[in-house]
């Protein structure tokens, strides 16, 4: 059973939930990086996470800084660092607003 | 600090929510019931002496299993023997399944020894026939054909309980009680009152007030002390305390004396309307008529107090409580620390976690939520981190509202990855559902990120 301010959010607003949870065709250079031609929006954001955490991409002077190897660089607007605040927006990027 | 976004304002005080519940959960069962619950149970045993997993539905593997198994067996098998299979096999099959593979049984005992199929037979059957009407009316003639028996006051019980299984079907159990009540007998008091108890959860006011009057008109059955406990803990609910003291007058009407049940409900209901000036009447109340507080009452007091800001007072029953005869419990304590966080004295709140522990009473994961909360906003996150960790290391769950707080607290100092880790956190211990536990995280750095563009936080 989903707990009760998840299924308000549910009832209240169901777009913002399911841009979150559907299935997305993915681009060309995410579809290289995770290997898979579809991907929600939550699963992709949990995949580079931890592709983060597994090959310690986390400035060690700065956990909350990443710096980007080349396949990471790759997805995320080939930016050389990024902060961990903005990985949320810049995963966003790749899942665009369909149009009404 | 900049403004918090709509998201997040819904989440202050998940806690209140959850110690709630817990003084409140007793009083619908009063230990009566319990204890009549036990004989139904044994009646449709779980499997005593072979207890066999059936690998698949299928009734041709049963079958076979079922005859591996008796010619295996030196001695002649007792009919408990034959139920306990039946048993097993019901639970994973479907009840037209059941229903064969009781007739194979049948036939196959029948040359050499005796099976001849008594009341808890017909009872498993009628307990796993759960999923129509039809498959529970089916069973209930075999019952009656087959068998020869006439349904009683337990079978009735095992019915309706199969039927409400599911909420959809409660308007078929309404129909069958009434069925059963004009063919046989009427329903005893656990069964009418567990029937209405799912009506209140599921169905309108009104559809349980046409349900009683029906039964009341055409079988006598009249609701008891219970019936109306169960009533004003669903008004209470919604919150509709005028209904609550209506009912109160009409119990009394009809001859009931209001029990430490009926009073801890109505203190409950106060409670949520966060009425502290009312709950203390309550209490008042019960002394005059001289009904003895329990230790539901007196966790629902102090909450109640704490919650409407009245923590003084409230500390006061702790030694008033003790004097009767109840040791504070981890309700009682994660009360009042609410209350005290609320008022802003988180470390007041801390230092009673140390002298509860020093009492001998377990903190759980509701007051270490309720702690983390508190700390957090008020704004000792230092603290609250080292809660986090004694967290961590009991493996207790966090609760959205905390996790939300805490999450925030530590973007506002910076410290992202450490917000990142106390997602993953939440993801693994499935505190949250990833969903919400992503949303809230997104959410927060949303607004830190605003905030820091407003130069609002460095």
């Amino acid at each position: 059973m989903l707990p009760p301010r998840m299924k308000m959010a549910i009832t209240e607003n169901p777009k913002k939930l399911a841009n979150l949870i559907d299935l997305v065709n993915l681009p060309t250079p995410l579809r290289d990086f995770l290997g898979q031609s579809q991907i929600s929006r939550l699963g992709c954001f949990m995949r580079v996470w931890s592709y983060i955490k597994t090959n310690n991409l986390q400035d060690p002077n700065n956990k909350n800084i990443v710096n980007c190897d080349e396949k990471l660089k790759s997805i995320l607007l080939g930016k050389p660092q990024i902060e961990l605040l903005e990985l949320p927006v810049l995963i966003k990027l790749h899942f665009p607003k369909e149009p009404k | 600090m900049g403004k918090l976004p709509p998201s997040m304002r819904g989440a202050q005080f998940p806690v209140v929510v959850k110690s709630q519940q817990l003084p409140a959960a007793k009083p619908y069962y009063p230990a009566k019931i319990r204890n009549k619950l036990k004989p139904r149970i044994t009646n449709c045993p779980p499997p005593p002496t072979p207890s066999i997993r059936f690998p698949s539905p299928h009734l041709s593997d049963a079958i076979s299993i079922f005859n591996s198994l008796v010619s295996s067996n030196n001695s002649p098998p007792t009919l408990k023997f034959y139920n306990s299979i039946l048993h097993s096999f019901s639970c994973i099959a479907s009840p037209d399944d059941s229903i064969s593979l009781m007739n194979h049984m049948f036939k196959a005992a029948s040359s050499s020894s005796s099976f001849t199929p008594d009341r808890s037979t017909y009872h498993i059957l009628l307990a796993h026939s759960a999923s129509s009407l039809e498959s529970i009316r089916h069973s209930l003639n075999l019952m009656i054909s087959q068998g020869g028996f006439s349904p009683d006051k337990v079978t009735t019980d095992i019915a309706i309980r199969a039927l409400c299984s599911s909420s959809s079907q409660l308007e078929e159990a309404v129909q069958l009680i009434k069925e059963l009540s004009l063919k046989h007998s009427p329903p005893d008091s656990y069964t009418y009152n567990f029937l209405i108890k799912q009506l209140c959860r599921n169905r309108s006011l009104t559809t349980v007030h046409s349900f009683i009057n029906d039964m009341k008109d055409a079988f006598g059955v009249k609701p008891d002390l219970v019936t109306y406990t169960i009533l004003i803990d669903n008004v209470c609910n919604t919150k509709n305390l005028r209904e609550a003291t209506r009912l109160l007058g009409v119990l009394s009407d009809q001859g009931f004396k209001p029990d430490s049940y009926v009073y801890n409900t109505i203190m409950k209901g106060y409670c949520m309307l966060s009425q502290g000036s009312e709950v203390l009447k309550v209490y008042k109340k019960m002394e005059e008529e001289g009904v003895k507080p329990d230790i539901v009452t007196f966790n629902t007091l102090i909450y109640g107090l704490s919650k409407s800001g009245r923590v003084k007072y409230a500390k006061k029953f702790l030694a008033i409580m003790t004097e009767a005869g109840h040791f504070p419990d981890a309700v009682t304590y994660t009360s009042l620390m609410n209350g005290m966080c609320r008022e802003g004295n988180a470390l007041g709140a801390l230092n009673l976690l140390v002298e509860m522990e020093q009492k001998g009473c377990t903190p759980n994961s509701c007051t270490y939520n309720t702690l983390l909360h508190g700390l957090c906003k008020a704004r000792l996150l230092d603290k609250g981190i080292e809660l986090f960790r004694v967290m961590k290391a009991g493996n207790m769950k966090l609760e959205t509202g905390s996790y939300g707080t805490f999450l925030r607290a530590l973007c506002r100092n910076g410290r992202v990855a450490e917000a990142y880790q106390v997602f993953d956190y939440a993801v693994e211990s499935k505190s949250l559902t990833d969903i919400s536990a992503y949303a809230t995280l997104e959410a927060t750095l949303k607004w830190l990120k605003k905030a820091k563009e407003q130069g609002l936080v460095v």
